[in-house]
């Protein structure tokens, strides 16, 4: 309490002696020139901490980026978010460009242009020429950038690229505050669903268990499929997920794959993509890179044996929204296998236990 | 030109029957008024500041505990740490008052009101009544958000942008901030559209009809015409958001279902059926993408005076200027799905939403550059309002070059709903537009008070809030994949590996909070103990605009005499061997009109 009030007052004091410093500088002024200021004696201050403030910050500039750049979400795991990452770089250096001319620009003006008694302003109302460079420039430099961006999007969505291709598809459903797997069993097909009252509230009622997906149980395709906990994608392999959400918007962000859908209560939406590398591939990768290969004070082990692909929800979703984690494991075909082969069915595990409890009484 | 729609000056000369309360509280006054929004505006900024402070430090230091956070908020700050719940409603309640309260109704609401009458050569508003109920329901939208801090489930939590279902279904259960304090934001903000529109209404009308003899619109200052397409925006598209906050409302007591469809919770399907939430995001964001150019007009306006009139030079592309506001102006409205590109709606309208986002990006870089050869060759006093002006223009560069990776849906698509977006909007609306606010604050604090803010506390307010705007948010873009809204990050390894970066966000954060204390001493110091404006000193800026030929008095009806009649456009600056040419000062013999 008392280092409350004493760092309270050291603040007060603080400000007090800020304005009794800035009031005596505007007292000594007004007794030398008068009420009127003319701003001689600040434009000189002023142009000269603005330059310094231009050197100072670009340096800091550069060295934020040199200490930052290496943290930020390492290069695509997915075969789309290269191109993505490409137009990112290149959109960077192009904009880079114009902000460091016209960063200059501003504070060599505000510099070199400051006030002197002895010079007069040059009267330049406009210049056809010049509006002409300064429309036709960006505009060719912005119509390239959407021409490539068009193109890149289109890609991203055009779902006729998976025919033959044998994607995994499964289906992700975000509630508050989960993820629910779904992927097919052997048959390959996901059981339908039907979103009606019958199949939701009356199955619930009927056999003390939810049924939110609305899952027809009674289809032989929805018995055998499986609900795992991590998500198993297979290197090269195409993946196409079908995204859904039971209770409010929820967002199925993937960081390291480029991938983002909404997941949108009574509205399906989907996303394709092609993991490039396995988890240990990924790793393997980043095993020499500055960052990473430091150590993390956490696991006293260096950064990238902790590394792991993973699913977070980007759209606010309610009160635990930042806990909506999952893990994703990029493996091999074989290892893929094996992994499904071990999963067991939801239905036989428990629904078909339930059900039978209560229809066989 | 239309000075007789006006009352004539005679019902100025005794206006002294003025009682305290309509001089200062119900004042008609357009110069009052504007005086109401500003303290209000500022006010709110106090306490939009604040709250986020409050959730700067749960992001910086997520595992401490701050016994006076209990002390000060109660059971929303349990043993000394914000709950995950009130920090959704502290986000949301920030977003909701800077970008509405403090940068709509505080900046535009301010300089519209004071210097429409004012630059055209009116006395006043075309209806100071209409104007009068503007600010009060202003007031009233305030009072109502304000309450809602105090109801036993809190304020509204569901973010700024108000989605439903989340926001969508009045239960607490999903969202604690869904019941009655997210009833009481829709009546706030209910309130605060018919304040805007009013406001809008007769912003558009007074420059329209009331511009004094000679003032043509092609001789009116930049800032008049920034406000004038702020208000056209305003009036064309805050109509939408209050349609889809009625519809929203009548979904959650009414159990319509516009925006909702096959909900389930708790393991029940609820009866809700096909609506759609997306419906929704189209409608708040037709709103809001042009609300994020009501809010940076009125800055440009400000900022386009200032630089002129301290640079002692014309603006430079007058028409290219007022060609950019109007294109950005239509152009803006066919940009909003920019914010929904993977809302679920159909990947090939996106296509649409790339051309015209990044179309837009060609006007705003055209201002930019009119701007920097405005000072080229210019000769410069670095008064107060123009460090503001030049840090605007820089931070101005800096969001608008991040626009165009967001406007790019590839690029987009993994940076959307992350901190690289909090950066750009933050830098290019919060930043940005509050130093065009603050320029005007400083310029024309003169025509408000009739004193001057003290110069060495402003330079202190400039340089605080030009390092700290640039602490908190160039390093807020390297978490270009980290997402927004998150109360903690420890869940992830992917985003738990910045918190020494937060910190450091969040020490700007507060360093730029002390600096604005500064401000507020400086602004209520001065009120009443400034140093003085005198008769001698009526344009201390050396400025062509007419609210400077106005007396230091205030006075109802803004000239004592006749209005004065115009004959130039605003800029003549430097030319006819004169520094400055106001505008009522005729042409010379052979002059050529610009
Ligand atoms: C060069 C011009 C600009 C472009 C191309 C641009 C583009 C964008 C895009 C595409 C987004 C959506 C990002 C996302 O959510 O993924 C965005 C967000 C935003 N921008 Fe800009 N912007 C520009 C200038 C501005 C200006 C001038 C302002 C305000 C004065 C502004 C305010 C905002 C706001 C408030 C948001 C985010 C709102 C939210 O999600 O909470 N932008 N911008
Ligand atoms: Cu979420
Ligand atoms: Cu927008």
């Amino acid at each position: 309490m008392t280092t409350t009030l004493l760092s309270l007052f050291a603040v007060f004091l603080f400000f007090l002696v800020i304005f009794y410093i800035a009031k005596t500088i505007e007292l000594s002024s007004i007794a030398k020139n008068g009420l009127k200021n003319d701003y001689v004696k600040s434009t000189k201050v002023n142009a000269y901490l603005a330059m310094f403030f231009y050197i100072v910050g670009m340096i800091i500039l550069v060295m934020t980026t040199i200490s930052l750049a290496p943290r930020m979400l390492p290069e695509s795991a997915s075969v789309h978010g290269v191109e993505m990452d490409k137009m990112f770089d290149v959109t960077l250096w192009v904009t880079g460009l114009a902000f460091l001319l016209t960063q200059t620009l501003l504070f060599f003006f505000v510099y070199f242009y400051r006030y002197n008694e002895d010079r007069k302003a040059y009267f330049f109302p406009h210049s056809n020429l010049l509006e002409m460079i300064w429309t036709i420039v960006p505009a060719v430099v912005l119509v390239a950038l959407v021409f490539k961006g068009i193109g890149v999007w289109h890609n991203v969505f055009d779902f006729q690229q998976l025919d033959g291709k044998d994607p995994i598809v499964f289906e992700v459903t975000g509630k508050q505050f989960a993820w629910v797997l779904r992927y097919p069993g052997a048959d390959g097909k996901l059981g339908p669903r039907e979103i009606t009252h019958e199949n939701i509230n009356e199955f619930n009622a009927k056999y003390s268990l939810p049924n939110e997906l609305g899952i027809v149980w009674t289809d032989k395709a929805s018995q055998d499929d499986i609900y795992p906990n991590d998500i198993y994608l297979v290197k090269d392999r195409p993946v196409l997920v079908k995204l859904g959400a039971l209770d409010v918007i929820h967002s199925f962000y993937l960081p390291h794959f480029r991938v983002k859908m909404d997941c949108v209560p009574g509205m399906p939406t989907q996303f394709m993509f092609t993991p490039m590398y396995t988890t240990e591939e990924f790793k393997e990768r980043l095993k020499n890179k500055k960052f990473w290969k430091n150590i993390d004070p956490k696991t006293g082990e260096p950064r990238w044996k902790g590394f792991k692909f993973e699913l977070a929800c980007a759209e606010l979703c309610g009160k635990s929204h930042f806990g909506m984690q999952k893990n994703v494991v990029v493996v091999e075909q074989e290892e893929y296998d094996a992994w499904l082969a071990k999963q067991k069915p939801f239905y036989k595990t428990v629904v078909k236990k339930a059900m039978d409890r209560v229809d066989n009484q | 030109m239309s000075t007789d729609l006006t009352h004539g000056h005679d019902d100025h000369g005794h206006h002294h029957e003025d009682t305290w309360l309509t001089k200062y509280i119900f004042s008609q006054d357009h110069k009052m008024i504007a005086k109401q929004f500003l303290i209000t505006g500022i006010i709110w900024a106090f306490i939009g500041g604040l709250l986020s402070l409050f959730f700067r430090m749960q992001l910086a230091w997520p595992n401490e505990t701050f016994p006076i956070l209990e002390t000060l908020l109660g059971k929303w700050a349990e043993g000394g740490q914000i709950s995950n719940d009130f920090y959704y409603s502290l986000v949301t309640m920030h977003g909701t008052i800077l970008v509405f309260f403090v940068l709509t109704a505080g900046l535009s609401g301010t300089f519209s009101n004071l210097l429409i009458p004012l630059q055209i050569g009116a006395r006043d508003m075309a209806s100071p009544l209409m104007n009068m109920l503007s600010y009060w329901f202003f007031f009233a939208a305030g009072v109502v958000m304000f309450s809602s801090f105090f109801v036993q489930t809190g304020p509204a939590s569901g973010g700024w942008t108000a989605y439903p279902p989340l926001n969508g279904i009045r239960d607490i259960s999903i969202n604690i901030g869904s019941g009655l304090g997210f009833d009481l934001w829709i009546a706030s903000m209910s309130l605060f559209i018919v304040s805007s529109l009013l406001g809008g209404l007769n912003y558009v009308a007074t420059i329209i009809n009331l511009r004094t003899k000679g003032m043509t619109m092609t001789r009116l200052p930049l800032l008049i015409w920034a406000l004038l397409f702020t208000a056209v925006l305003g009036i064309l598209s805050f109509p939408a958001l209050l349609s889809a906050a009625v519809l929203l409302e009548f979904d959650r007591i009414l159990d319509t279902s516009f925006f909702l469809n096959n909900i389930v919770i708790g393991g029940d399907l609820l009866a809700y059926k096909g609506g759609s939430p997306v419906l929704f995001q189209h409608l708040f964001w037709f709103l809001g993408h042009p609300e994020v150019y009501i809010i940076i007009f009125p800055a440009m306006g400000i900022v386009s005076e200032i630089l002129s009139v301290n640079a002692k030079k014309p603006i430079f592309g007058y028409k290219a200027m007022i060609m950019s506001i109007g294109s950005i102006t239509v152009v803006g409205f066919f940009v909003w799905a920019h914010h929904m590109f993977v809302s679920g709606m159909n990947p090939n309208l996106g296509i649409v939403f790339i051309i015209f986002t990044l179309l837009i990006a060609i006007p705003s870089s055209i201002k930019v550059f009119n701007w920097l050869t405005t000072l080229w060759r210019g000769n410069l006093k670095l008064t107060p309002p123009m460090m503001f002006a030049i840090g605007f223009i820089s931070f101005f560069i800096f969001g608008g070059i991040t626009g165009i990776f967001l406007g790019n849906a590839p690029v987009d698509l993994p940076l959307h709903d992350t901190y690289f977006v909090v950066a750009h909007f933050h830098v290019v609306m919060g930043v940005s537009a509050f130093f065009g606010m603050w320029a005007g604050v400083y310029h024309w604090f003169p025509k408000m008070y009739g004193r001057f803010m003290n110069d060495t506390l402003a330079y202190i307010h400039f340089w605080g809030s030009l390092i700290g705007g640039y602490l908190v948010f160039v390093p807020m873009h390297f978490l270009t994949g980290v997402p927004r809204r998150y109360y903690s990050f420890e869940q992830f390894t992917t985003f738990d590996i910045f918190q020494d970066v937060n910190v450091i966000i969040t020490l700007g954060a507060f360093l730029v909070f002390a600096t604005q204390i500064v401000f507020l001493i400086n602004f209520f110091y001065s009120i009443f103990k400034g140093r003085k404006m005198t008769s001698d000193n009526l344009n201390p800026w050396g400025a062509n605009t007419l609210e400077w030929t106005t007396p230091v008095e205030r006075i109802h009806g803004n000239w004592s005499g006749d209005i004065p009649q115009v004959y130039r456009w605003p800029y003549d600056y430097s030319v006819n061997g004169n520094e400055i040419n106001p505008q009522t000062k005729p042409l010379e013999e052979g002059e050529e009109e610009h």
